[in-house]
């Protein structure tokens, strides 16, 4: 007997429905995620206890960017207040109201090894680079959406509010002058080398040999980055709490990775939306064919055309 | 008509079964108020035009701490939630098959569209870049685990190809009665659509389904920002919960409040249906978020003196009191107690709606974000555009349900009224279609 259209459908939903539960309990994004580490990871390790905020970092970046100065607050000087659309680098001060240790604190993107805004990103405007980890920003898929604002645990892209075709500004490691064989702006002019660029694993085991060179030098003897969030590639030593300095505590486990498990595991591979669909499918033909039948009986009873 | 006059109205008002969907007949689409609307809509428009060259900042008050305003919060996140009616209704209806729903479909399906039309076009508006939108016509380059790629792409499709499809009935029945010379070529498409209709439908509840819960997932990525009452793995679940006793609260308040303004007689078995399984929606969800609060240990935090925890009991006691209306309305068969308790549970899902983007957002460092008077003014503008766009719908197309007799009401007034009339293949061919041509299509 041949098979009806019934029999197949329900054919498919019974080898259907193990078949999608396996795929998403089963999946890979079900296990502990592995972040990978990009090969030739790059980054910068800043040394809060070394730096004497000279600001010769935030002009070189402006430079390096050909960004033009923000001279918003008194119109005179380059003196943002923060990061913004002008400013991809800047030297905050943490200084403490009962005089106990201050720092400054160098703020850029943190070119994180899993990026939020990259994981938040409708069409990958933000983009991890496999090879160098470097996160940068691509005017020509960016709808202007600002989710990366809302997303970055460290608050770093920010949105351009004046024009008509807004950018997003973020530090992108100077790519353009990694491409030229030079340093990024802010290395190549720290006077103190409190913030250096290299390779991801060099800094680190720089950033160890500093802790250990200085016992109880630096806060938790620890860098940040090594492991917070999944793993930064800008590294920081610091004498204050990082917390002070505007690095959160994440704990060693990625904010994507964190909270979009279950996101992801119920979207794999669209397994259990469309074993819903095939399941809605049926239940709705159903209905419908009950309630045709019913509204054609009326039309017959009242005379008047049936209204589906 | 107030309720107090509904009331002592005759049974014939009070008591009556709804059986058809009738246009609102013998009033003007074009009214004092309706010039208003058209007003506020046009004047959002020019606004949304300086909006584009002048950019965001000038006319909002967005900034670099508060990245979202009320275009987003407001218009998308809650607006769209009171506009899931063909969602929920819908599933109550076809999927467990709660037949009297029926009648209260057309209403959802309209309201759904146009709350959704709305949002979305204010989503481009708000969008800094939206001449990138042109991506999502590539799947290979959208980002499959963003929740934002999911809301956009998902809430477009959802807009444009089930809902819109969903809403062609009533038009179709509008050109049947519009010209009996129409009337094989619309039988003819109306036959080719519902071959499509099973399939519709279910996009129409898979897609609002992962949409709606995705519109929570956003603000998991936030973490920390997100106050702790408001932030949970729940948070997608919660706002889906939120979804569907919103859009009954909408769907049946809005219904409700169309038979008091334009003196239709209310169907209780319908409504007392709907409350019912809002009420239920409204207690299960109340228990998942009271219990998601008790068991991540946060429920101290309720208790400070805070803007938190004030918003957080408002929204609790707005819906809880909501559902405790509407619960007794069906003990009581006040309509006054259950439109109040769908407006009081929809206000306080709307406020949970808008928390975690804005009442319950903290932004590290602290800082204030208050909408702008042209923000608002735009705002206002889209919603004016969405009343406008139901009103002339309601005028001219069956929606609303009404008794049987409503139609042969109408019939008898346009045939006094507007003896000149086309649409009215109804009036040449009688009440019953007793002189209706026995002629068959030969197609």
């Amino acid at each position: 007997m041949a098979i009806t259209r019934r029999e197949l459908f329900t054919t498919i939903a019974k080898a259907g429905v193990p078949a999608a539960v396996a795929l998403t309990v089963g999946s890979k994004a079900l296990q502990a995620e592995e972040i990978p580490i990009p090969g030739a990871a790059v980054g910068l390790l800043y040394d809060a206890s070394i730096c004497i905020g000279c600001k010769a970092c935030v002009a070189a970046c402006a430079e390096a960017n050909d960004t033009p100065p923000d001279t918003r607050g008194d119109s005179l000087h380059q003196a943002p207040s923060d990061l913004n659309d002008l400013t991809r680098n800047i030297i905050k001060l943490y200084k403490p109201e009962d005089g106990s240790a201050f720092s400054f604190v160098k703020r850029q993107c943190m070119h994180c090894l899993d990026p939020a805004c990259a994981a938040g990103c409708p069409f990958q405007a933000l983009h991890k680079d496999p090879e160098t980890g470097i996160v940068s920003w691509t005017a020509d898929k960016c709808i202007g959406c600002r989710y990366c604002t809302i997303t970055c645990p460290y608050h770093i892209p920010r949105f351009q509010w004046q024009g008509y075709n807004p950018r997003v500004t973020k530090c992108e490691l100077c790519s353009h002058r990694l491409e030229k064989g030079l340093k990024p702006g802010c290395t190549s002019v720290c006077p103190t080398g409190a913030v250096i660029f290299g390779p991801r694993t060099v800094l680190l085991s720089e950033a160890h040999e500093r802790i250990k060179n200085n016992p109880g030098r630096y806060y938790q003897s620890r860098v940040y980055g090594e492991i917070d969030n999944g793993g930064t590639q800008s590294l920081y030593l610091s004498r204050v709490a990082f917390e002070k300095l505007g690095l959160p505590e994440l704990g060693p486990e990625s904010v994507p990775a964190r909270t979009l498990r279950w996101q992801r595991r119920l979207y794999q591979y669209f397994a259990l939306p469309a074993l819903l669909y095939a399941g809605l499918v049926q239940v709705i033909r159903k209905s419908l064919a009950g309630h045709e039948q019913e509204a054609h009986e009326r039309e017959r009873e009242t005379g008047l055309r049936a209204q589906l | 008509m107030s309720t107090a006059s509904m009331r002592n109205a005759p049974d014939r008002l009070r008591y009556a079964r709804w059986e058809r969907a009738v246009p609102v007949y013998g009033f003007p689409v074009v009214n004092r108020f309706f010039l208003v609307l058209v007003a506020m809509t046009l004047l959002a428009f020019l606004l949304t035009a300086y909006r584009e060259l002048a950019g965001l900042g000038p006319v909002s008050g967005m900034n670099d701490a508060y990245g979202w305003g009320i275009w987003k919060t407001f218009n998308v996140m809650v607006l769209t939630a009171l506009g899931s009616g063909a969602f929920a209704v819908g599933i109550a209806a076809w999927v467990f098959r709660r037949k009297r729903l029926h009648a209260l479909m057309r209403m959802a399906l309209l309201t759904s569209f146009l709350a959704y039309a709305c949002g979305l076009l204010l989503l481009g508006i708000d969008a800094g870049r939206p001449w990138n939108f042109y991506w999502i016509v590539f799947p290979w380059k959208w980002n499959m685990h963003s929740p934002l790629a999911e809301v956009a792409i998902c809430m477009s499709i959802y807009a444009m190809i089930p809902l819109a499809v969903e809403n062609i009935p009533p038009v179709l029945e509008r050109l049947w009665y519009f010209d009996s010379r129409l009337r094989p070529g619309v039988e003819r498409f109306e036959r080719g659509l519902h071959k499509f209709f099973p399939w519709i439908i279910a996009a129409a509840y898979l897609l609002p389904g992962m949409h709606q819960s995705s519109l929570g997932a956003l603000m998991l990525l936030a973490g920390a920002r997100v106050h702790p009452l408001w932030q949970t793995p729940w948070l997608p679940l919660l706002y889906l919960g939120a979804a569907t006793f919103m859009s009954f609260g909408c769907v049946a308040g809005t219904t409700m409040l169309c038979c008091l303004v334009w003196k239709r007689a209310m169907d209780m078995e319908v409504l007392d249906e709907a409350a019912r399984i809002t009420a239920w929606l409204i207690f299960g969800w109340l228990a998942l978020r009271l219990l998601d609060i008790v068991f991540r240990g946060v429920l101290g935090t309720a208790f400070h003196l805070d803007r938190f925890a004030g918003v957080f009991w408002l929204e609790m006691l707005l819906v809880l009191i909501g559902g405790w209306m509407l619960r007794s309305s069906l003990r009581t068969h006040e309509t006054r107690t259950m439109f109040l308790g769908y407006i009081l549970s929809s206000l306080g899902g709307m406020i949970y709606r808008f928390s975690p983007t804005t009442l319950a957002f903290r932004p590290n460092p602290e800082s204030l974000y208050f909408p702008s008077a042209i923000e608002v003014l735009v705002s206002l503008g889209f919603i004016c555009m969405g009343i406008a766009g139901f009103l002339l719908v309601v005028k001219r197309f069956g929606i609303l349900p009404a008794p049987l007799q409503e139609w042969h009401d109408m019939a008898s007034y346009f045939r006094f009224r507007r003896p000149y009339i086309r649409w009215t293949g109804y009036f040449k061919h009688g009440y019953y279609g007793e002189n209706e041509p026995e002629v068959t299509d030969s197609d």
